[in-house]
């Protein structure tokens, strides 16, 4: 069920982080810890929130008063700024699969941590990821 | 029985003060322990105007709650406050000038955090457009916001205390409150230039992106504004006209806020976030504590020292209770404070012959009180607000930093209502 999926270290910069996701059209990235071991799943959610001011995330009627040369210009936040900073100040559990855990288990474990996207790890060492449009892909196989 | 009531009193105080518990969790406990003890009963707490839960005041903010939960829903707040904006063309003093008059002015009908966090998001958005630092503005409407709420009944939780406990009418706190808190509004906005030094330097190129702004847009839903306008005309109709109609403020918000929900259409879920339950609860278990003090005849024994330290002379006791409040006010929340010392200037009044001057007590603490909440960052609950928008926000406002500007407005003011009652209730009176 796993698959080959992009990571990113949380020292990487948030612009390239971004640019993954949109190229690659990514629901999330696993972000890595400077060991190398899987510390966080980046939601592409995340990245949009963050580009969003956060008088907006406020204020949200403010979005339609803003003329569009601002709108455009908000991708400028993401310059000089790592990963790491996407990030929530309390990143919730690290949503992590085993290899041999079922499609249940991990359908289980993105609905209740409400993440796009899971890790799969053989100890330390991330073996691949499940999306959550993957995951339906494989459900909605005829058995 | 007394010494138990003073000692849970005491240690919920602390507790508040503190903030070592919830602050909701020291007055629902403390009111627990006094039911338990038998210090009070049921009858006491649920029933009695004097010695219980002020309904009027619960219900009051109940139904203003529910008001503003529809009104914030239209957009006016972020119309004016860009409209304004776009008027002062970019002079960052004129925008800070104009920013606080409002804030102001909607701090008088509206709860303080609800403007404050109405007023914040268009400032962070108008100062980033001009490139300036947010903090000086955030700072100056969060003291507009605290002088504004005192100038109307409905204005500030602690007006709504005192008036509940004396009787004063909205009409009352519009005559009395009003007019020196627009004395005190235009010495602010004098000192201001002063209070702020260095911070209204602009790039003129940064104006044009002010003038960008489409206000216009704030404003989704025209007919929810006119319905709200209407509501609100006849819920102020139903405040001024109380001598008249002996409705009282709180069924007036209540019935302002159904006849607004009803209009409105809207859903429970659109509306009821903005009630604020802890608050009502805390405005609870707070009455029941206070209540307890007057039923074991504590406020009556402190009533009693204070007049005889004053002499029984209403001019001293209203300095007196105008500084003390202000002092006790900048590092204790106000709402308690008002509503323990509610029943003592209470006994204190009657002990005045003169009306006017007995009078003078309750405009003494309710300004005290209001604007003593200025001086420190935990002043008033507005001030916290306002600390955590300037954090998330990338500007965080330390304590000291508050605290500098905040003493300094707090003096101000209060050096101007001082004369002032002195003036209106002692020598034209």
């Amino acid at each position: 069920m796993a698959e080959e999926f992009p990571v990113v270290s949380a020292d990487a910069e948030a612009l390239e982080a971004a640019r993954l996701l949109a190229t690659q059209r990514l629901p999330g990235l696993i972000v890595t810890d400077e060991r190398g071991k899987p510390c966080a799943i980046l939601p592409a959610s995340q990245v949009v929130k963050f580009l969003v001011p956060g008088y907006v995330q406020d204020d949200p009627s403010l979005a339609r008063v803003v003329d569009e040369t601002l709108a455009d210009r908000v991708a400028d936040k993401l310059t000089g700024t790592t990963v790491r900073k996407l990030l929530p100040e309390r990143p919730p559990e690290l949503p992590v699969v085993k290899a041999d855990d079922t499609m249940l288990e991990v359908a289980a474990l993105m609905a209740r941590l409400r993440s796009p996207l899971v890790a799969v790890v053989d100890g330390d060492r991330i073996v691949g990821a499940i999306a959550a449009s993957r995951l339906l892909e494989l459900a909605m196989q005829p058995h | 029985m007394t010494v138990v009531a003073v000692l849970v009193f005491v240690a919920a105080y602390v507790l508040i003060a503190t903030e070592w518990v919830h602050r909701l969790l020291a007055v629902l406990g403390g009111a627990a322990i006094l039911l338990a003890l038998g210090v009070t009963d049921a009858e006491h707490a649920f029933y009695s105007h004097d010695t219980g839960i002020d309904w009027d005041v619960i219900f009051l903010l109940l139904g203003m709650m529910i008001i503003v939960g529809v009104l914030r829903r239209t957009g006016v707040f972020e119309y004016i406050a860009i409209w304004a904006a776009k008027r002062a063309k970019g002079s960052p003093l004129r925008v800070m000038v104009l920013l606080t008059v409002i804030t102001a002015v909607a701090s008088a009908f509206l709860d303080n955090v609800t403007t404050v966090l109405l007023v914040a998001p268009v400032t962070l958005l108008v100062c980033e457009r001009l490139d300036v630092n947010p903090v000086p503005f955030l700072l100056a409407e969060v003291f507009a916001s605290n002088i504004g709420g005192a100038s109307t009944l409905i204005g500030d939780p602690p007006n709504i205390i005192i008036a509940s406990r004396s009787g004063l009418s909205f009409n009352d706190f519009l005559l009395n409150m009003a007019p020196i808190i627009v004395i005190v509004m235009v010495v602010f906005i004098l000192i201001l230039p002063r209070l702020f030094k260095g911070s209204f330097e602009v790039d003129p190129t940064r104006v044009e992106r002010v003038l960008g702004l489409n206000e216009r847009e704030a404003i989704e839903d025209r007919g929810l504004l006119l319905k709200c306008a209407a509501v609100l005309l006849l819920v102020f109709a139903g405040f001024t006209t109380h001598t008249i109609t002996h409705i009282e403020p709180s069924v007036i918000a209540l019935l302002g806020a159904g006849l607004l929900v009803l209009l409105s259409r809207l859903e429970p879920r659109d509306y009821m976030p903005s009630v604020e339950w802890q608050t009502l609860l805390f405005f609870a278990g707070l009455f029941v504590m206070v209540g307890a003090l007057v039923k074991t005849g504590v406020i009556e024994r402190l009533a009693s020292w204070a007049a005889d330290a004053t002499g029984g002379a209403a001019l001293p006791a209203a300095m007196l209770i105008l500084v003390v409040s202000a002092v006790l006010s900048a590092v204790i929340d106000n709402i308690p404070y008002v509503a323990t010392m509610s029943p003592l200037v209470e006994t204190m009044t009657t002990q005045i012959p003169d009306q006017a001057q007995a009078e003078a007590l309750w405009w003494a603490l309710a300004l005290g009180a209001d604007l003593g909440g200025n001086a420190t960052a935990i002043g008033a609950s507005a001030n916290v607000v306002v600390l955590g928008i300037a954090m998330r926000a990338g500007s965080p406002i330390s304590f000291w930093e508050f605290t500098r500007k905040g003493l300094v407005v707090t003096a101000v003011t209060i050096a101007v209502v001082a004369p002032y009652l002195w003036l209106r209730y002692f020598v034209l009176a």
